[in-house]
């Protein structure tokens, strides 16, 4: 473990053995058939996910086709991309024209091309959402745990005084709240496991500070207020019983997370104002990025650019002090963000915008503190988009977005439907090559996958292998075996690694 | 779930091709079956245990062939006789197990016979293929199902409960002497949290602990219980979790999904008799249909999570304490319910029979609809879907049925004694701790007409619910023995509540509109926690989000809920409200501040060090802040949020 050295090895073990034995007694799933499994060697001790929510379209960001510009009435399957590309660090990969700065970087990660998201029918983006983050079709019968939630049971807390699943940048009070609550959970794992959530990036230091209005120092006091009032609390003569024990134990972890050193990570004011601007051009400190969710065309992704970049910010900070998982989300809301059923080009201006400054950044952050090696950063979305497509070109689902015989206006200039037969996939660090193309999709319409396809739970297997878990790892709810990936089939892509 | 489709096709093909006989070159090849007397018990009974009977035993019947006994081994299945007796190389079975047809072996799955095992067998069969009778690989008759009426057995008490009555020989039997009954504050405590969900209020618990009468206990435990919406509050979210009712989730994003909280809510108020409030949710009215419509998600969904296989699932987990969701994709590998089982069922609340889809494979075949246990009867046949969920709620709250009645025992006894009867609750198929305590139980609640509140009673007011909480013991432990309640959390919403109880903080509004027995809408003392869409506190603290049926909540604490607790803002805030209100009450000394804080929360005044210590914290003249570190520590201690 390479960043290993601002926590105390031993209290991790600690806390580590002490979880599991509180797990036994309280009738939390076990491992099934742990031994059976083989050991694998970790590359990575933590993971970034960067969360492109909504449908990014492969097109307009990493696999650029043939560029057409827009012209009134135009046909509307005359373009495969609405921007030109660019040469990236690598010879031979090009990207759309947005992403220069993450282009630079790309000698140090490897993109998949050729991810293919499942058929689930009717598109719905929470469902794909679902399968992504569970390697599940919803819905199932028992609650599935997200990916962050395995990382936590499996692994634990890499610093125990740092969440093992932090979740930055996504709220649940809109369209689909619900349905994305359903996966952002440990499930039958236990809440122990559960996501730390932090909606605002720049409100993170929130979450782990005493409540509001509160001192530290008061806070210290009412810490050992408590500690003096527990040990003159008659409730000591019951004796040890596993219930008091959990709940004590809980609130000491508490406090040590609320009051640790690491807890500064959380804090993004404590980042000198010259590095958060490499995140987010401009920043002002107590910038809020606000807008309405009702502003019309690309207005709003417009107003919150600077909200993603906070939180890979956010996210590096985190990493430096031992987070395991960690994932950051432009965030999903239906039709905002990569969610782009009209507008698309223009609305894609914005998003890339938002993204490709915190993605190099974040790159060069953890390259230049030599944690990039073992860290794996994964950029993905629950699908792809494209103009004319919906679903898969031999799997075509439900239309959700009408599109005009002429297209008169920039309105309809752009990726709106929903497509689900290749998708990128954009990784750095943790063990993956460099300068490295896997999958190859067509050249026209449709621009479908032909080579190296990578479902879901092949690229969970891969995420996994950098973690050293192996794909067939089970745990055993109502007696049955629940594989991390699923029925234990997903198989890591060796191509990926160096 | 592991997919066997491959496994199908093979075992279709191998059921077309009828058995040849064997040419005399092909039975040389065979293994040589010896000549020593083979014993059934020891030799051939462990091999078809080990071998045969995952397909061909336990209500498996792969290519029609059971292995149940010795009439149906030698009847053979599709491809005729398995077993020529006295005659081993003419025996079909012999030929696949030597795996003379590489194409053709048997067992299909795992490994397969050695020589010898096969000599054997040959051996076994050539000498006439003897079987003991009292062996049997049918599917064994179910546990707890049929009702059964131990007699009580005499203890000299007149008034004993039967509870007590059946312990009482168990206790010697297992070398337990029970404890004392605890204290009338903690009986208070836990009688008013099981019944109401609430925090006994100071001045109803002072008056209890003061009466000087015998039977005060019993008389609180029938006072709580008439308190019938309170009553109905707190048992609203137990039954949220188990009929997954909520006010919000997935589905309802587009009406695929339908809540039954006003039908749930009147159902407690009115205690309605168990046996009818199931016939309800099973047969039901528009009102109640919510819990068998279950949840419609947009686009293609797992065949084993269509709406008619939900109501399959949820009925039998639910009301029958059996598990139908490994069945609902291919036969089960942890019980014997196989896809047949669960289809069966299922069709019942589909348009007719269906197509059985075998791990999203569809087979071709057609699963008759059924009830799963048999042994009960069986639903009425008919094309009207509503004829046949009425006979299918008939049957399964019929007096006959002694699974409906013992599952809701069980449940029961896990709430309020922190361990089932019967481990997992989910799975009714299990021995019970003591057989005798849960099938007397059931039959007491069928013969007093199903009333809940009844069973309830005679709960709370045994000796055995009032036996020192004992620390928690791994849920399954085959060893567990009975020592008195298992200390337990307050819920998600007991904890909101009494934070509601200490700080005079509730939430504005009731999210649903609840028509009342006494003819008033959404007349509440105060809003309590079940009331509203679950907030980050109720989140952190275990309500669950209620895609899936939850029976139990976890019961551990963990670092997220207490991150919850020590900063988030919502207790921050009641917390607050609290300090305030208590500071508004004039006149008041720091003292009376302390004492009244501590016997709202833990149900009895500061000692002296601790009335020294919170004086400290509040400060003189007391600070708003002061009194909101009191409070909050006070939450915080285990005798507040552990039910001892």
């Amino acid at each position: 473990m390479s960043n290993s050295t601002h926590w105390s090895r031993r209290d991790f073990l600690k806390t580590a053995s002490a979880a599991t034995l509180s797990a036994l007694a309280a009738g939390y799933p076990r491992r099934a058939s742990a031994a059976e499994l083989e050991k694998l060697e970790a590359s990575a001790d933590t993971v970034i996910v960067l969360w492109m929510g909504g449908g990014m379209a492969s097109t307009e960001t990493f696999d650029p086709k043939r560029y057409t510009p827009f012209t009134k009435g135009m046909a509307p399957d005359a373009f495969l991309s609405t921007f030109p590309s660019i040469p990236t660090a690598v010879d031979g990969i090009r990207f759309s024209e947005g992403l220069e700065k993450t282009a630079a970087v790309m000698d140090r990660g490897t993109l998949i091309r050729s991810y293919t998201a499942g058929d689930l029918g009717l598109i719905l983006h929470s469902r794909h959402q679902f399968m992504w983050h569970t390697g599940y079709a919803p819905p199932q019968t028992v609650a599935a745990p997200h990916i962050g939630a395995v990382m936590a049971r499996t692994l634990g807390p890499l610093n125990p005084a740092v969440p093992a699943f932090i979740n930055i940048g996504q709220r649940f009070d809109n369209g689909e709240g619900e349905e994305l609550k359903a996966f952002t959970t440990a499930g039958f794992l236990g809440s122990e496991h559960g996501p730390f959530n932090i909606p605002f990036p720049d409100q993170a230091a929130n979450t782990v500070r005493p409540p509001g209005g509160m001192t530290p120092g008061r806070f210290e006091d009412r810490n050992k207020f408590y500690k003096k009032l527990l040990a003159a609390s008659p409730v000591g003569e019951h004796g040890s019983d596993y219930q008091k024990e959990s709940l004590l134990r809980s609130l000491d972890n508490a406090h040590r997370l609320l009051s640790s050193p690491a807890a500064k990570a959380f804090d993004l004011a404590l980042e000198p104002l010259e590095s958060v601007r490499k995140y987010v051009p401009g920043y002002q400190p107590g910038q809020k990025f606000e807008a309405a969710r009702d502003a019309a065309g690309s207005k709003y992704e417009n107003q919150m650019v600077g909200r993603f970049g906070l939180g890979c910010l956010l996210a590096r900070r985190l990493t430096e002090v031992g987070a395991r998982y960690i994932e950051v989300t432009t965030e999903y809301i239906p039709f905002l963000n990569w969610d782009t059923h009209e507008n698309g080009h223009a609305r894609l201006i914005s998003m890339k915008k938002q993204i490709d400054g915190p993605i190099a950044q974040l790159v060069l952050d953890l390259e230049a503190r030599g944690l990039l090696d073992r860290t794996l950063i994964v950029l993905a979305s629950e699908f792809s988009r494209d103009a004319m497509i919906e679903g898969k070109p031999d799997k075509r689902v439900t239309d959700q977005v009408h599109v005009p015989e002429k297209v008169e206006s920039e309105k309809h200039y752009g990726m709106h439907r929903h497509f689900t037969d290749a998708g990128s996939v954009l990784l750095f660090g943790g063990g993956v090559k460099k300068g490295h193309v896997h999958g190859i999709t067509a050249d026209e319409r449709p621009c479908k996958t032909i080579k190296d396809r990578v479902v879901i739970e092949d690229l969970h297997a891969s995420i996994y292998q950098a973690m050293g878990i192996s794909p067939k790892l089970a745990y055993e709810i109502e007696k049955r075996p629940f594989y991390v990936t699923r029925d234990g089939i997903g198989k890591p892509v060796m191509d990926l690694f160096g | 779930m592991k997919s066997f489709a491959p496994a199908l096709s093979l075992m279709l093909a191998a059921c077309l091709h009828a058995a040849a006989a064997l040419s005399p070159a092909q039975i040389q090849q065979l293994p040589p079956p010896g000549s020593r007397p083979i014993d059934f018990q020891k030799e051939i009974k462990p091999i078809l245990e080990d071998r045969c009977i995952n397909c061909h035993g336990h209500g498996r019947a792969k290519g029609d062939f059971r292995m149940d006994s010795r009439q149906t081994l030698l009847k053979g299945g599709t491809t005729g006789p398995a077993v020529v007796e006295g005659e081993s190389a003419q025996s079909y079975l012999i030929e696949l197990v030597a795996g003379v047809d590489p194409d053709k072996v048997m067992p299909k799955k795992g490994t397969k016979l050695t020589r010898q095992q096969v000599g054997l067998l040959r051996a076994w069969i050539d000498q006439g293929a003897h079987w003991d009778e009292s062996v049997s690989f049918a599917r064994a008759e179910p546990l707890n199902l049929k009702p059964r009426r131990p007699a009580l057995p005499k203890t000299g008490e007149k008034t004993a409960n039967p509870i007590d009555q059946l312990l009482a020989p168990y206790y010697p039997a297992h070398h337990v002497k029970p404890g004392k009954p605890v204290d009338d504050r903690l009986f208070a405590r836990r009688v008013y949290l099981d019944i109401v969900g609430l925090l006994p209020p100071t001045d109803e618990l002072e008056s209890f602990m003061a009466s000087p009468d015998k039977d005060k206990r019993a008389q609180l435990v029938r006072r709580l219980l008439e308190d019938n919406v309170n009553y109905a509050l707190n048992w609203l979210s137990f039954w949220n979790d188990l009929l997954r009712n909520d006010y919000q989730g997935t589905g309802y994003i587009d009406g695929g999904r339908k809540a039954i909280s006003q039908w749930l809510y009147s159902a407690l108020e009115t205690n309605k008799p168990y046996d009818q409030f199931v016939a309800e949710l099973v047969h039901p009215t528009p009102a109640s249909e919510g819990f068998t419509k279950g949840i419609v998600w947009r686009g293609v969904v797992n065949a084993s999570q269509k709406p008619h296989m939900q109501a399959a699932q949820n009925i039998s987990q639910v009301f029958m304490g059996i598990n139908l969701k490994c069945a609902s994709c291919h036969d089960s590998f942890i019980n014997d319910w196989t896809l047949a089982d669960a289809y069966g069922m299922a069709g019942l609340y589909a348009d007719g029979p269906l197509e059985m889809v075998l791990c999203d494979k569809p087979t071709g075949k057609t699963a008759p609809t059924k009830f799963i246990y048999q042994q009960l009867g069986d639903v009425q046949a008919s094309t009207n879907k509503e004829v046949r969920l009425e006979s299918l709620a008939r049957l399964i709250t019929r007096r006959e049925d002694g699974r409906l009645t013992r599952t809701l025992v069980n449940r029961l006894w896990q709430k309020f004694y922190g361990r089932g009867l019967v481990e997992p609750v989910d799975d009714m198929e299990k021995p019970a701790w003591s057989a005798d305590l849960l099938d007397w139980l059931a039959e007491d609640l069928a013969d007093h007409g199903y009333d809940v509140k009844r069973l309830i009673e005679v709960m709370l007011t045994s000796n055995a619910y009032q036996l020192p909480a004992v620390a928690a013991t791994e849920q399954t432990d085959p060893k567990f023995v009975f020592r008195g309640p298992e200390v337990r959390r307050l819920s998600a919403e007991q904890f909101r509540d009494a934070i509601g109880s200490v700080t005079g903080a509730w939430y504005p509004n009731p999210v649903p509109t609840l028509h009342q027995a006494d003819g008033h809408t959404n007349h509440f003392a105060s809003v309590r926690s079940v009331l509203v869409a679950a907030d980050q506190l109720q989140i952190a603290l275990g309500r669950p989000n209620r895609e899936q049926i939850v029976t139990v909540r976890l019961p551990a604490a963990t670092t997220l809920q207490a991150l919850e607790l020590t900063n988030g803002s919502e207790l921050a805030d009641l917390i607050r409200r609290g300090a305030e209100a208590a500071l508004s009450r004039k006149p008041h000394s720091s003292d009376e501040l302390i004492t009244t804080a501590y016997r709202k929360a833990i149900s009895r005044p500061p000692t002296s060090k601790e009335l020294h210590l919170a004086r400290r914290i509040i400060g003189d003249p007391t600070r708003l802040a002061g009194v909101e570190d009191l409070l909050w520590t006070l939450a915080m201690l285990p005798e507040f949020q552990l039910v001892y």
